[in-house]
């Protein structure tokens, strides 16, 4: 099978396994806020297992914390969608578990001296609190109907997978990335059903996965600080929309604010890494 | 009197005998130091089904045991800087060291540490072994061949040895591409000259 072909099969096969779960939560609306977190987490398992196999646990290999942080994530994901009168939890939650969670991806880093203690711990604290703000600072666009959300959310992943492809030099962290994009996209057709919202869990799933994608190229592969740090400044880029004097504005400005900037300055930052990539050697290497 | 004398001198004798003879067999096993500017790690892996990439790694350092009477008491230990791959491009050099391939961040050393040598003819040996890269660790099993003794312009006494075995890395939790892009099997070859310790 070429790989094209096993690419798009994956990708499909891990959208249907979200849609399917955002499906069940759009019916059994008590439900909603796990199904919407279980969509994004089972899809990225889904999408894991096919490009990577099957991971060790405990890993081995500390990159295969992401598959397993997909799953340990979930409680986070369902506090995400609990009522506003407990929003704390969710939030104190969050961060806490953030704190727990992006701590064993990045032990081996300072274990093998590839970090000094002091910088590593501050990585790793760093890249929870940011992780964190924005997980809260995101989560509440998945209450918004519609296709906004999907489609911006989509198009994260796909300015990520550029930046860990041709920045990061990792095919696989970006493979997963782009297509934990098209995951969450599958939010867009379902977004023509009467009421359908992905619900806040999913949002703070995806986000959590992405920063944990990122993270991961930053610590093992390629990826810059000032890379990072862009990807994560696009990432907040839907969040614009729940800024108060943005949410006056009709809906199609709304939308095309953040959809500009991630399709203006992501693309701009796509081609730079990219010819950043080609000028390190004369000849293209297509992985 | 003069028996209890002769008599523990006949120990003495004895004991000295097999002191002599255990140093005798001791001396039987050599040690050499594996020479990183004669020495050569090469594999090649199949790329999209159709032509074959090779490469190898530059930096690496070891020891082989050569018992040539008792080959059993042979042994070689060997360690390879994962960093020091090289397969003529940069761009694929930096994309084998990262977590698709060899993520040398985490594990920055592939190790081979022998544990049985056995005999299989005046020129060949059979070395199993384990393997260990990525943080896991596979027995291999490889036919080394003698190729050589002599000594270098420093009138060092040297010797080489060459290996090749094919391997699969999906056993090492190195998958990526493994659904089209790059095959399984990757065949490697030592070939390794050693100086005299």
């Amino acid at each position: 099978m070429s790989v094209v072909i096993e690419s798009a099969l994956t990708a499909g096969l891990a959208s249907l396994a979200a849609g399917l779960f955002w499906l069940l939560g759009w019916r059994l609306r008590r439900a909603h806020a796990l199904m919407s977190a279980l969509g994004v987490s089972v899809g990225f398992l889904v999408l894991y297992w096919r490009v990577q196999g099957r991971p060790d646990f405990p890993p081995i290999d500390a990159t295969q914390w992401v598959f397993w942080h997909a799953l340990f994530v979930l409680p986070l994901g369902w506090l995400a969608g609990i009522g506003a009168s407990y929003r704390w939890v969710w939030v104190w939650g969050a961060l806490l578990g953030a704190l727990w969670l992006f701590a064993p991806p990045f032990l081996p880093l300072l274990e093998s001296g590839f970090w000094q203690m002091p910088v590593g711990v501050g990585y790793i604290v760093g890249f929870a609190l940011a992780t964190w703000l924005l997980m809260t600072l995101s989560a509440p666009l998945g209450e918004e109907r519609g296709l906004a959300t999907p489609f911006l959310i989509a198009l994260v992943g796909g300015v990520s997978a550029g930046v860990l492809f041709y920045g990061g030099k990792s095919a696989s962290l970006a493979q997963l990335a782009g297509t934990l994009g098209a995951v969450v996209g599958v939010g867009v057709p379902l977004a023509f059903l009467r009421g359908f919202a992905i619900g806040r869990g999913a949002v703070a799933v995806a986000m959590f996965l992405f920063m944990l994608l990122w993270t991961t190229a930053l610590g093992f592969a390629n990826l810059t600080l000032g890379q990072l740090a862009l990807l994560y400044l696009l990432a907040l880029t839907p969040a614009l929309r729940l800024l108060p004097f943005v949410q006056r504005w009709s809906p199609i400005a709304r939308f095309a604010l953040p959809a500009a900037i991630l399709l203006l300055v992501g693309g701009a930052f796509v081609g730079i890494a990219y010819n950043a990539y080609m000028a390190q050697s004369g000849d293209y290497y297509s992985y | 009197m003069m028996r209890k004398h002769t008599r523990g001198l006949a120990y003495l004798t004895v004991l000295a005998m097999l002191v002599g003879s255990l140093q005798s067999v001791q001396a039987q096993a050599v040690t050499y130091r594996i020479d990183p500017v004669h020495s050569f790690i090469i594999f090649r892996v199949k790329h999209l089904n159709t032509g074959f990439a090779y490469g190898r790694f530059n930096t690496f350092s070891g020891t082989i045991v050569v018992d040539e009477r008792n080959p059993a008491n042979s042994s070689i230990e060997l360690e390879i800087d994962a960093n020091s791959v090289d397969t003529g491009n940069s761009q694929r050099d930096d994309h084998l060291r990262n977590p698709d391939f060899f993520n040398t961040r985490q594990f920055p050393k592939i190790t081979f540490k022998s544990t049985r040598v056995r005999k299989i003819n005046d020129t060949t040996v059979e070395v199993q072994g384990n393997l260990t890269a990525r943080g896991v660790t596979r027995p291999v099993t490889a036919r080394v061949t003698f190729t050589g003794k002599g000594r270098n312009q420093r009138g060092q006494e040297i010797i080489g040895f060459e290996t090749t075995f094919t391997i699969r890395r999906s056993q090492f939790n190195i998958n990526y591409g493994l659904n089209g892009g790059l095959a399984d099997e990757v065949r490697v070859t030592f070939a390794v000259e050693g100086i005299r310790q």
